[in-house]
């Protein structure tokens, strides 16, 4: 039953926290080359899904599998080195370092493992190269030199795509990359997404604009209340009367059907 | 004159021991938020087992290695089993345990090695200075020499390696530097340890400058550090450093110079008084 080209397999997913069950049992796959969307109102449980399959949260119950290797459990910096690099729905840069600096911290990665790697020099010309290649990917090469605390958000949220980028990942998570932004700078990003989508990243997206969500996925997962309420392509969410009911309340699904025939 | 610049050379080296003090704490207090007081029990310890190890093997450089490794490991220790399970609880939770933490240690050494001061008396092997009518004592030649050492390899260590860069980026944001593939565990635990091996050598470079060794002797150096860094500006490694060499010659020069009948220590908070009054948010602290 399970798909073969899968490079993400969460089953029977659990996350509780005391007697909140903020993720109950949630089951989906993610394959290669895939833009999943993972949708539902506030307090679905979709951040605290990507708290576990990036390591931060260690599941109640169920179990996470990544090019078909268990990951549950695992600490988050030995999911970054597995090639899973992960965004913030509030952007956290290194305040008061560089632009440039922030990416070449992502491109230690293979040199934080052991000491003698580690006691190399951080700022070499290749490093530089490799960072400005970085930048370029995310139009953010004008402003390598500045320190990453005075950037505009959509600036951050690039910036931050452009950090997870540097450790080569092949699944990126995006938590709420678009909120915030304005429209033309939404269009920017969903062509950056579309863009490494192309070279082979699979990514993985929380998004609250359905607008943006059902442009950009292949396929999308609704979660309600920790649970998974729907799954199916966004045509098929998007008809779906409970995913309505979810997001405007009983009597929302009228409207709906009637507002967007 | 000559008096003048033999003062401040004393004070130099009284500030560099206490900038080595403070490297610790500050290292610690960046990357943890924890004010580490224990670091001046970590340095007692250091100071006697330097003293014991030299009165057995006879060896400065056995002494000064086994403190560094033995007190890097009492250092670990403690982040892994004292600070690290408190770190979810406010910040004063840790204080009161490291504060604790000290006084045991203090009584831990006055209980092993008993409450009597011990002589440590004998010279580092370095060669005497000389400029014109300046002499520089082989003590103080060594005292200047291991903490320029020891500053140097740290500033090489913290601004150039991926190690240091690795740091940096758990001081300011370790959960983000875990999504980038660094292990803040491991980041915590070198900071401990070079943290306290310079504590180490810190014990044994004062207790061969005073040529004694007793259970009480990190009273003193706790209270200063903790202002030291507050003073150099908090999380700033190099401040602290700074505002310990600064420290060390103020207050030498005040003892010389100024008919003022305070003891030094009480000459030494002042002077730290004086400069937070004026600034706040510390030397080379972030505006306030």
């Amino acid at each position: 039953m399970r798909n073969d080209r899968a490079i993400l397999q969460i089953s029977d997913l659990s996350k509780h926290f005391g007697g909140l069950k903020a993720v109950e049992r949630v089951s989906f796959d993610l394959l290669e080359g895939e833009i999943l969307g993972l949708l539902g109102p506030n307090g679905a449980g979709k951040t605290t899904c990507f708290n576990m399959i990036s390591g931060i949260y260690k599941p109640t119950s169920g179990s996470i599998l990544f090019h078909k290797k268990r990951t549950d459990g695992l600490s988050p910096h030995q999911m970054a080195r597995m090639g899973i690099g992960r965004t913030f729905q509030i952007v956290r840069p290194f305040a008061t370092m560089t632009v440039l600096e922030n990416i070449i911290i992502s491109l230690g990665l293979q040199n934080y493992q052991t000491i003698g790697r580690s006691s190399k020099k951080w700022f070499t010309p290749t490093t530089r190269q490799k960072a400005m290649e970085i930048l370029e990917q995310v139009s953010l090469c004008g402003l390598a030199f500045k320190k990453a605390g005075i950037l505009p958000l959509g600036d951050l949220r690039r910036l931050e795509i452009g950090r997870a980028l540097a450790l080569k990942p092949e699944l990126l998570l995006l938590d709420e990359s678009f909120s915030g932004l304005r429209h033309e700078k939404i269009s920017e990003m969903e062509k950056l997404i579309l863009s490494l989508v192309k070279k082979g990243i699979s990514v993985l997206l929380i998004e609250h604009n359905m607008k943006v969500a059902m442009k950009l996925c292949h396929r999308v997962v609704v979660l309600d209340h920790g649970r998974k309420l729907a799954e199916g392509t966004p045509e098929d969410i998007a008809s779906d009367t409970r995913v309505i009911e979810a997001y405007l309340g009983k009597g929302g699904s009228a409207y709906y059907a009637t507002s967007s025939e | 004159m000559y008096l003048f610049i033999e003062q401040s050379l004393n004070g130099l080296a009284v500030g560099s021991i206490y900038a080595l003090i403070t490297l610790g704490l500050a290292l610690v207090y960046g990357i943890l938020g924890v004010l580490h007081v224990a670091h001046a029990g970590i340095y007692t310890v250091g100071a006697y087992i330097g003293y014991g190890v030299y009165a057995c093997t006879g060896s400065l450089v056995m002494a000064i290695l086994v403190g560094m490794v033995a007190c890097s490991c009492l250092g670990v220790l403690i982040e892994r089993f004292i600070y690290f399970p408190l770190l979810k609880f406010p910040p004063y939770v840790p204080l009161i345990s490291s504060i604790a933490l000290f006084m045991g240690m203090e009584e831990f050494c006055r209980l092993v090695a008993g409450p009597s001061v011990r002589t440590f008396s004998l010279e580092l092997p370095f060669p005497e200075l000389k400029f014109l009518d300046i002499v520089i004592s082989p003590t103080l030649t060594g005292i200047f020499a291991i903490s320029a050492t020891i500053f140097l390899v740290l500033w090489f260590i913290t601004t150039k390696t991926e190690l240091g860069l690795a740091m940096r980026a758990t001081s300011q944001d370790m959960d983000i530097a875990s999504s980038v593939g660094i292990d803040g565990h491991r980041i915590i635990d070198i900071i401990f340890i070079l943290g306290s091996a310079i504590a180490a050598v810190a014990g044994i470079l004062v207790g061969i400058y005073y040529n004694e060794v007793y259970p009480a002797m990190g009273t003193v150096p706790a209270y200063k550090s903790l202002a030291l860094i507050v003073v150099g500006g908090l999380g700033s490694v190099q401040g602290a450093v700074i505002a310990a060499l600064l420290l060390g010659i103020a207050e030498t020069l005040l003892i010389g110079y100024a008919n003022i009948p305070l003891p030094r220590d009480a000459l030494a908070f002042i002077a730290m008084i004086a400069v937070l009054l004026w600034r706040p948010q510390g030397l080379f602290g972030k505006g306030a």
